[in-house]
């Protein structure tokens, strides 16, 4: 027999074609409020744990884009129960989907998927997004942001102008304020990803609390 | 092959945040609505791109940066749906007493639990879950299951299975209690504690990463032995779906799929059965097993509805 090992046989994948129409479906703003609340305080712990086990061709932030799409693709979120541990099995099984589509699979490079390259899990505790003073919270956002696309979100978000105002105020096109937006919302981003957005205090408290 | 990176979708997904948060024209619409259709991430980027330009606004959308108990009643107040999910949640994290979790045959189940630490049920597993001010208690009452710990010093995190208690802080490792085979407990990472638990003495052995420790079901003794890499990796391919045989007989892998599907696997003949095999394989798929071994060894494969049997 060939040491390298069998052909994996195919499974056959969900509905992905689904996930197109499903933006028509659902308003984008209510499910990315419900991300917002429910999954991406969670986002930290998520990347910790796809982090010990890396999928060949595939990267975490593929993992996790390819989660929420799943999430927004869902008709309604009604019944979940426990977003945190649903999202945990969708990243689950998208990386087991993955797996399964390299099909042929050598026996040495399957081991080292499992590798034991991770150094500590304790390292990053979720943190909840729960800052009590909103301005303050705001300013310090945009203190961490380049100056002038700080300015534009400033104008934007506190003094309230549409993005046609911001323009002309700071005698800029339309198009420039809209790309300060967007560099905007990349390093928002950003900070889904440790979660230092607010500095709420770790879960742990809570849960003490919870689960007397 | 040239894939679109993660990066390259969340900086298209900013813009199109950027672009909704002043309006869309009707055209831009379809065109986000075409670009959305592409790639299977771009949803998701996207979702969580509008997310993070509400997250800076002020007010209704803002409400998560209000104290929790506000943001509860905003929201109730609003949306029938989302309140229903809060409201589940409430239910959920008020939850004392034990909370249990199963797996039926061919599934897996992850469980994230509040405090970090992460369960990964096998096939055909039930455990409860029990958490207090002072003990992480899990009693693994059936099947196999990976424990992926959060660091808590106050608070030990405790797998009891059958006669072993398996005590970590913060690691990873797995349990199975599997019928009539002794509990058997696989360390990746860090290092655990393995006590009787039938006896009112312990003497606890400590099990570092890497290794394996076996309880004999009717001595209780725990006898320790070191697990290689790649041997690791095989142990814990279920993990990802998939089970590895490096040289197992046919008879012991068609077992081995009896524990993640109804259809049995059944070799008829004993010098067939006691044929090597090797190879990486999805776990709730013994037919393609089969056919495979079939290909390699020339041997027969004769389908029926609940079985699967190899002759040569």
């Amino acid at each position: 027999m060939a040491p390298g090992g069998f052909r994996v046989p195919e499974i056959e994948e969900e509905g992905w074609s689904a996930i197109p129409d499903a933006t028509a479906r659902v308003d984008i703003r209510a499910r990315a409020a419900w991300l917002g609340q429910h999954v991406i305080p969670h986002e930290p712990a998520l990347r910790n744990w796809l982090r010990r086990r890396p999928v060949e061709g595939l990267d975490i932030d593929d993992i996790i884009q390819e989660v929420y799409a799943r999430l927004v693709a869902l008709y309604s979120v009604d019944h979940v129960e426990n977003p945190r541990t649903y999202a945990f099995q969708v990243a689950s099984s998208v990386r087991i989907n993955h797996i399964r589509r390299l099909k042929v699979v050598a026996i040495d490079s399957v081991a080292s998927f499992e590798h034991l390259d991770v150094a500590d899990d304790g390292a990053s505790p979720e943190r909840v997004v729960a800052g009590r003073d909103e301005l303050r919270r705001l300013d310090r956002m945009l203190a961490s942001l380049p100056a002038r696309v700080a300015e534009v979100f400033r104008l934007r978000r506190v003094e309230g102008l549409s993005q046609r105002e911001v323009a002309q105020r700071l005698g800029v096109a339309e198009s420039t304020v809209e790309k300060h937006m967007a560099r905007g919302a990349v390093l928002v981003a950003e900070r889904f990803k440790t979660g230092g957005i607010a500095p709420a205090p770790a879960s742990k408290p809570m849960i003490r609390r919870f689960f007397r | 092959m040239a894939r679109e990176t993660a990066d390259d979708i969340d900086e298209a997904a900013a813009s199109w945040a950027a672009r909704a948060d002043r309006g869309l024209s009707p055209a831009e619409r379809a065109e986000l609505d075409a670009w959305l259709g592409g790639d299977v991430r771009r949803s998701g980027a996207y979702a969580r791109m509008t997310w993070a330009l509400m997250s800076t606004e002020r007010g209704e959308a803002g409400a998560v940066r209000q104290p929790r108990r506000v943001t509860r009643r905003g929201w109730l107040a609003g949306a029938g749906a989302i309140a229903a999910s809060l409201a589940a949640t409430g239910v959920y994290l008020g939850a004392t007493g034990p909370v249990s979790y199963a797996t039926r045959k061919g599934e897996q189940k992850v469980v994230s639990l509040d405090d970090g630490s992460v369960i990964t049920l096998n096939t055909n597993t039930r455990l409860q879950v029990r958490y207090s001010n002072n003990r992480r208690q899990v009693d693994l009452l059936d099947g196999e299951a990976l424990f992926d710990v959060a660091k808590d010093r106050e608070r030990p995190f405790v797998v009891t299975a059958r006669n072993a208690d398996v005590r970590a802080v913060g690691t990873s490792f797995t349990v199975s209690n599997l019928g009539s085979a002794p509990v058997e407990v696989l360390v990746r990472e860090g290092v655990v504690e393995v006590t009787r638990a039938d006896l009112p003495q312990r003497t606890a052995a400590r099990v570092t990463a890497n290794s394996r420790a076996v309880l004999s079901r009717d001595t209780g003794a725990v006898a320790v032995a070191h697990v290689d890499e790649v041997e690791l990796g095989s142990d814990l391919a279920w993990t990802d779906g998939r089970v590895i045989f490096r040289g197992e007989t046919l008879a012991v892998a068609a077992a081995q799929f009896g524990r993640y599907s109804d259809i049995g696997i059944v070799v008829v003949d004993p010098d067939l059965g006691a044929e090597k095999v090797a190879g990486v394989f999805n776990a709730t798929d013994p037919v393609g097993f089969a056919k495979s071994v079939a290909l390699s060894l020339d041997a027969k494969v004769e389908i029926r509805a609940d079985l699967v049997r190899l002759t040569r």
